[in-house]
């Protein structure tokens, strides 16, 4: 197992001590970056003392220690995750061969765009989320966020040290750019839509973190396992944290619609207790969903393609060997595409259907968290229902982009839209409404109305400790 | 596909109840007999959503859905594996049949 080097400037298990110049250079960086955390961080909290999550290690238990932190203080590192018994590559025309430890110079382009748009989702959450501390429900939940932003710090730093090591003065560029572009900046915007979207209410925080987040969780996966071995082991230890984050939104999700369900089942109206009616949740559901469908790409995609091809980004779960073609040659991906007011399906050779893939292997996961919300509202016997939508819905990206579709997937004109889609996707009447009930509660083991306590604390800590402590 | 596939689930309620020292060891016991898991790979799955039934492990393609799995279930659940023992059936069927599917959907391909 690797060795961590926590003491130094900059934690590592990558022997930074020994790459003088790399260290120099990642050294360089890191005011700027302390000086982006400080003006785009979360805003106001920087001298909370916060019950944290900090990753020491990178094998067992490692990333499990936890402690009292202010924010700024936070071990921002480098890990990787230890090299894995089988070092081949998995899949595409060089599937069997030995995985590279350096860029491939023909794969160079290709390969730093991957690493520059995967990292730039990681400061954009931070500065969509930056103002949610002040509403925060709970310390619980507070706390929740906190982790959730300075581990996507962390993320940043996974990816600015392999543009650092592997990219020369191009790589130098793209992580200072990194520090640069702002979430819904007219003049420099991050570069996916769904990261300029704003985040002003902790609905809008939990359907990111269950289904955007869980979009980074897939292309991270897909990215682990890459050819190019640094990366693939960064991702795989990124992926170890960010399944916390997806929990933090699958729950907080489910904690509201706990909350209105026990509501209505007493013969409450949400409205008039300052919580979230049914309806609005599932609109918030279906617009955080769809725009994260989005983040897929288009599903017919020659750059997809050319990505498996040169052994740079796989199939979700692609090392289990549950593919029976590790080349994806001779097969064929069935897609559904509108053709003016039909639909017909045609054939599209399955390596440029690897968006369509990896979108597919996200929908089911999705499917099941409205299964198990749904599940939990069946048991108030009210009658609401949680429905996830069909990957056709609301779409700005790929084959379904030029049409209109109903939740469920049925295509509908224009007209059809204008008439119905308020009924979909929230309103500005309908996001008003969710920002009044965003009343901060900072009292330990208090919590606000429009949400549900969580089933249990963190790190065996109840409900009530003082997760964060406000100076 | 000849090698199994063998997954722990690490959702919040699972590991809230220890998946994480089952992960350890099940792959501990795999490795000592199959060190480079050409016969059974372990993995850690994100959450397979059967959380009141925690710990979850499931076992593909056999399409085995265990819960309530504690380290005392560890080597039966290795003996079916490594020395064609028989499936843990006291392990199997508490979720619900929906729950079972989904996670069948998520871990097979149609490629």
């Amino acid at each position: 197992m690797s060795t961590v080097d926590l003491d130094a400037k900059i934690p590592n298990n990558v022997n930074l001590k020994d790459d003088k110049r790399l260290q120099r250079a990642l050294e360089t960086w890191l005011p700027g970056y302390q000086e982006w955390w400080a003006d785009m961080g979360p805003s106001d909290f920087n001298t909370a003392d916060v019950y944290l999550r900090t990753a020491v290690g990178v094998g067992k238990g490692g990333w499990a220690h936890f402690d009292y932190v202010k924010m700024p203080d936070y071990r921002w590192g480098i890990f990787l995750a230890d090299p894995s018994g089988d070092q081949k590559i998995h899949f595409g025309d060089h599937a069997g061969d030995p995985v590279w430890s350096e860029v491939p110079g023909e794969m160079r382009g290709r390969l730093r765009r991957l690493i520059v748009t995967q990292a730039d989702t990681e400061p954009a959450s931070v500065e969509q989320q930056r103002m949610l501390g002040h509403t925060a429900p709970s310390l619980y939940d507070m706390r929740s966020l906190f982790q959730v932003n300075v581990e996507e710090g962390r993320h940043l730093w996974a990816m600015v040290y392999l543009l650092h090591s592997f990219f020369g003065s191009d790589g130098r560029d793209e992580a200072e750019a990194l520090l640069q572009r702002r979430s819904g900046d007219p003049d420099s915007p991050r570069i996916l839509q769904a990261f300029n979207n704003p985040i002003d209410s902790w609905m809008d925080f939990f359907c990111f973190t269950a289904f955007t987040d869980r979009d980074g969780k897939y292309q991270l996966a897909a990215l682990a396992e890459s050819g190019f071995d640094p990366l693939a082991r960064t991702t795989q230890f990124m992926l170890t944290e960010e399944a916390y984050h997806l929990q933090t939104g699958e729950n907080g999700v489910g904690r509201i619609i706990h909350r209105t369900a026990e509501l209505l089942k007493a013969g409450k109206d949400p409205r008039a207790e300052g919580a979230i009616p049914m309806e609005i949740i599932q609109k918030f559901i279906n617009f955080w969903s769809s725009a994260s469908f989005d983040l897929f790409g288009g599903e017919d995609s020659t750059n997809a393609s050319e990505s498996f091809a040169t052994g740079l980004k796989g199939r979700y779960r692609e090392g289990d060997g549950i593919y029976s073609d590790p080349k994806a040659l001779d097969q064929f991906y069935k897609l559904d595409i509108p053709d003016g007011d039909k639909m017909r399906t045609t054939e599209v050779p399955l390596r440029r259907a690897m968006n369509a893939l990896l979108l597919d292997a996200y929908h089911t996961d999705c499917t099941r968290i409205a299964q198990r919300w749904q599940r939990d509202v069946e048991k108030f016997e009210i009658g609401a229902n949680i429905t996830l939508p069909c990957t056709k819905f609301n779409r700005r990206q790929g084959v379904y982009s030029e049409a209109r579709f109903t939740p469920e997937g049925e295509l509908i004109s224009e007209a059809e839209w204008q008439k119905r889609h308020t009924d979909w996707l929230p309103t500005e009447a309908d996001r008003a409404y969710v920002r009044s009930c965003m009343i901060k509660v900072h009292e330990p083991g208090k919590i606000a109305n429009w949400i549900a306590p969580p089933a249990r604390g963190v790190d065996d800590k109840p409900f009530e400790f003082e997760y964060v402590k406000l100076s | 596909m000849s090698t199994r596939l063998l997954y722990v689930c690490e959702g919040g309620d699972c590991t809230e109840h220890g998946s994480g020292d089952i992960y350890h060891k099940i792959k501990e016991c795999i490795e000592a007999e199959d060190p480079t898991q050409e016969r059974v790979k372990v993995r850690r799955f994100p959450c397979f959503g059967g959380c009141e039934e925690a710990i979850n492990v499931t076992v593909f393609p056999d399409r085995l859905f265990y819960s309530h799995v504690t380290e005392t279930d560890v080597p039966e659940i290795v003996d079916h594996l490594l020395h064609d023992g028989n499936p843990v059936e006291r392990l199997c069927g508490h979720v619900k049949p929906d729950v079972e599917e989904i996670v069948w959907d998520m871990l097979d391909s149609p490629y």
